[in-house]
C-alpha cells in the first residue's frame, strides 16, 4: 500500500485553477522532488495535503485513511508533517522550546517533549543553538530548525517547502545533508519543493514536475532534465546547455 | 508528581529574579505587621486582586497573544454568583467561589467557542460587546438586584467568619488573596511550559505552523480562555465579601476590562511576571491619582487619560511591556 496516494486533485481559488488534476502516488520511503516554476501550485499542492486548505475536488489517501477533508491538525496528528516556506518565529519560544512544540504532539510532559527535543537537535548538530530564539539566527539554521521542528512529530511522511531557498552553496551541502540523514537513518519519506536545481536532482529519487497547475512529468532525475516538456516550461535551455547530461 | 514539581521550578529564572521574587514576597507576608493606614492595606489588597486578573488574563493575552476585552463579565459572574448565594441561601464562600467558576467557564465555552472564529480587532470588538450585553442584563435583571446591585450587610454575621469570608478587618482578607496570588504564581508557572502552555506560543507566532504541528488552534483557544475565566472569576467571588456591595457599573465596567489587560500588557504581556509588575506600577498611581488629583483639584477622571496614554506608549515602544524592555537590556549585556 503505498504512503501517499493523491487522486485528480483540484483546488481552485476563485476563477483560478491552482492545482488540475495532480495524481500523485508516494510509496514508503521514498524522496520526491517536486519541481516546477513559480506560481506552479506546487505549494497549494502542500496545502491542499496537508488540510490546510480544502480541496474543491480529488482524493487524498495518507496511509490507508482518506484524509480529504480532514483538518490540518488532524493530519498532522496522523503523521504527515510539513515545513513553511516563510515563516520566522518572531515570538518568545527558543529554538529547544519550538522543538518541543513538535514533540508536544505524541507526549503530554514537558519533560519527556524536552528530552525528545534535545535528540533531535543532537541528531541534527543543532543542539548548539537550543537557547537562541529563533529571530536570532541565519537563515540555513533557521530552516534547519523548521525541520527539526516537524520532525518532533515523528512523522512518516515529511513535506519540505523550499529548505534550501535562499541559502548558500555550502549551507545547502549541510541541508542537503541533513534531508539525507532524515531520510535514510531516520527512515521519513520525504517530499520536497525545491528551486535549488542541484539539491533536488541529487537526493531525489524521483521528480515530478508542476506547471500551471497541472502535472506535466514524472520520472528519475536524469530523464527528467531531458524532458523536453519540462525544459520548455522550467529548467530552460540555459540550463540544460550548461550542465549538459552530467546532472545528478 | 511532575505537575507540582513543575509549578514548584523556577531555575530558568535568572538568580536576581528570584532574589528580587523572595524578597518581595517576604515583604508581602510581613507587610500588615507594620505600621500602615487603612489606606495602604487597602492598596495592597487592590494590588494583589488586580496581579491576580493580570495573571489570567496573561494566559490567553499574554501568552496566547488574544486580546481579550471582556473579562469583567466573569468577575461580575463570580461576584454575583457568591453574592448571590451568601444573601439568598446563607453558602459559604468556599462552596459558591467555586460555583462562580464552573459558572464563569461554562459562560467562557459559550462565548468563546463563536469568538475564536474571530482573530485580531475583531475578536478584542466583540469580546467587549459581550460584556457590554451581560452588563445590561444584570442591570435589569431583579433577581440580583438590577442596578441597585446587592449588599452584603455585615451585621448579619459575626466576624471573623472565615467560612463566609466576612471579617472586620482587612488584614484577613489581605492573607486571604495573598495565599491566592501565590497559588496563582504557581499555577502559571506550570502553565507556560505545560503543553498547553506551548501550544499557545505557538499559536501566537503563526497558527498556520501549528496547526500543522498537530495543534487544534481553536479548541486550545478555547480551553485556554476558560483558564483565564477561572482566575478572574475566584477574584469576583472575593471581590463581593471583601466590597460587600456590588452592582454592574463596577463588576462588569468597560473600565474594569480594560484596566486588567492593561496590567499585563504594561508589566509584559507573555511572562511570568509582567501582570505582577504591572499591578504594582498601576495599582498605587491609580489609588493615589484619584485620592490627590481626583479630589483635590478636581480632576476627575485623570486617572482614565493617563492609561490611554500608557496605552499609547507600550504600543508605540515596546509591545512586550517593561519586562519586554529587561529582556532586551539582558539581551544587549550578552552578546
Amino acid at each position: 500500500m503505498a504512503l501517499l496516494e493523491i487522486h485528480g486533485l483540484i483546488k481552485d481559488f476563485g476563477g483560478l485553477r491552482a492545482n488540475d488534476d495532480i495524481s500523485i502516488t508516494m510509496e514508503r520511503g521514498e524522496l520526491v522532488g517536486l519541481i516546477g516554476p513559480n506560481g506552479a501550485g506546487k505549494t497549494t499542492l502542500f496545502n491542499c495535503v496537508s488540510g490546510l486548505h480544502p480541496v474543491t475536488s480529488g482524493r487524498v489517501m495518507f496511509d490507508g485513511q482518506d484524509i480529504t477533508d480532514l483538518k490540518a491538525h488532524e493530519v498532522a496528528r496522523l503523521g504527515l508533517a510539513r515545513t513553511f516556506q516563510v515563516y520566522v518565529a518572531s515570538g518568545d519560544l527558543n529554538v529547544e522550546e519550538n522543538v518541543m512544540v513538535g514533540c508536544f504532539m505524541r507526549t503530554r510532559s514537558p519533560s519527556r517533549a524536552r528530552a525528545r527535543a534535545n535528540e533531535i537537535l543532537k541528531d541534527l548538530n543543532l543542539h548548539d543553538l537550543s537557547e537562541f530564539r529563533v529571530s536570532e539566527l541565519t537563515v540555513a539554521a533557521q530552516k534547519r530548525v523548521t525541520m527539526a521542528t516537524a520532525l518532533g512529530s515523528d512523522p512518516k511522511l515529511l513535506l519540505l517547502d523550499e529548505v534550501a531557498a535562499g541559502l548558500n552553496p555550502s549551507e545547502i551541502e549541510e541541508i542537503m545533508a541533513d534531508i539525507r540523514h532524515v531520510h535514510e537513518d531516520m527512515g521519513v519519506t520525504v517530499m520536497l519543493i525545491e528551486h535549488v536545481m542541484e539539491l533536488v536532482m541529487k537526493v531525489s529519487d524521483r521528480v515530478i514536475v508542476l506547471d500551471s497547475g497541472k502535472k506535466i512529468a514524472e520520472g528519475d532525475p536524469e530523464t527528467i532534465v531531458e524532458d523536453p516538456r519540462v525544459i520548455k516550461a522550467y529548467l530552460g535551455e540555459r540550463y540544460v546547455r550548461e550542465h549538459g547530461g552530467d546532472i545528478g | 508528581m511532575e505537575t507540582i514539581k513543575n509549578a514548584l521550578d523556577f531555575s530558568d529564572s535568572p538568580r536576581i529574579d528570584l532574589t528580587i521574587a523572595g524578597l518581595v514576597a517576604l515583604f508581602l507576608l510581613v507587610f500588615p505587621i507594620f505600621p500602615h493606614s487603612a489606606f495602604a492595606m487597602a492598596t495592597m489588597i487592590q494590588f494583589l486582586m488586580f496581579s491576580l486578573y493580570g495573571m489570567g488574563w496573561n494566559t490567553i493575552g499574554g501568552y496566547g497573544g488574544q486580546v481579550d476585552l471582556g473579562k469583567a463579565q466573569y468577575v461580575g459572574i463570580g461576584a454575583y454568583t457568591t453574592a448571590v448565594m451568601l444573601i439568598r441561601w446563607d453558602v459559604p464562600f468556599w462552596i459558591s467561589m467555586p460555583i462562580g467558576m464552573c459558572f464563569a467557564v461554562i459562560w467562557s465555552f459559550i462565548i468563546g467557542y463563536p469568538l475564536f472564529r474571530l482573530k485580531g480587532h475583531y475578536f478584542a470588538i466583540a469580546t467587549i460587546a459581550t460584556t457590554l450585553v451581560l452588563k445590561d442584563i444584570f442591570e435589569v435583571w431583579d433577581f440580583v438586584g438590577a442596578a441597585r446591585g446587592l449588599e452584603i450587610s455585615p451585621i448579619k454575621y459575626i466576624p471573623p467568619d472565615f467560612l463566609r469570608l466576612i471579617f472586620k478587618q482587612d488584614v484577613y482578607y489581605y492573607y486571604v488573596i495573598l495565599g491566592f496570588f501565590f497559588l496563582g504564581i504557581l499555577y502559571v508557572n506550570w502553565f507556560r511550559r505545560s503543553r498547553l502552555g506551548f501550544q499557545l506560543r505557538s499559536i501566537k507566532d503563526n497558527e498556520d505552523v501549528a496547526q500543522s504541528l498537530g495543534i487544534n488552534v481553536h479548541w486550545a483557544k478555547v480551553k485556554t480562555y476558560a483558564i483565564a475565566t477561572a482566575f478572574v472569576s475566584l477574584v469576583g467571588s472575593f471581590h463581593a465579601c471583601y466590597i460587600k456591595n456590588i452592582e454592574p457599573e463596577d463588576t462588569m465596567s468597560l473600565d474594569l476590562s480594560i484596566l486588567i489587560a492593561l496590567m499585563a500588557m504594561l508589566g509584559g504581556a507573555g511572562s511570568l511576571w509582567g501582570p505582577i509588575i504591572g499591578a504594582g506600577i498601576l495599582i498605587p498611581c491609580k489609588s493615589y491619582l484619584k485620592e490627590w488629583l481626583g479630589a483635590q483639584v478636581g480632576l476627575v477622571g485623570i486617572d482614565l487619560i493617563i492609561y490611554a496614554g500608557i496605552i499609547m506608549v507600550i504600543s508605540a515602544f515596546e509591545p512586550r511591556g517593561i519586562w519586554g524592555i529587561v529582556e532586551k537590556v539582558r539581551r544587549r549585556k550578552r552578546s
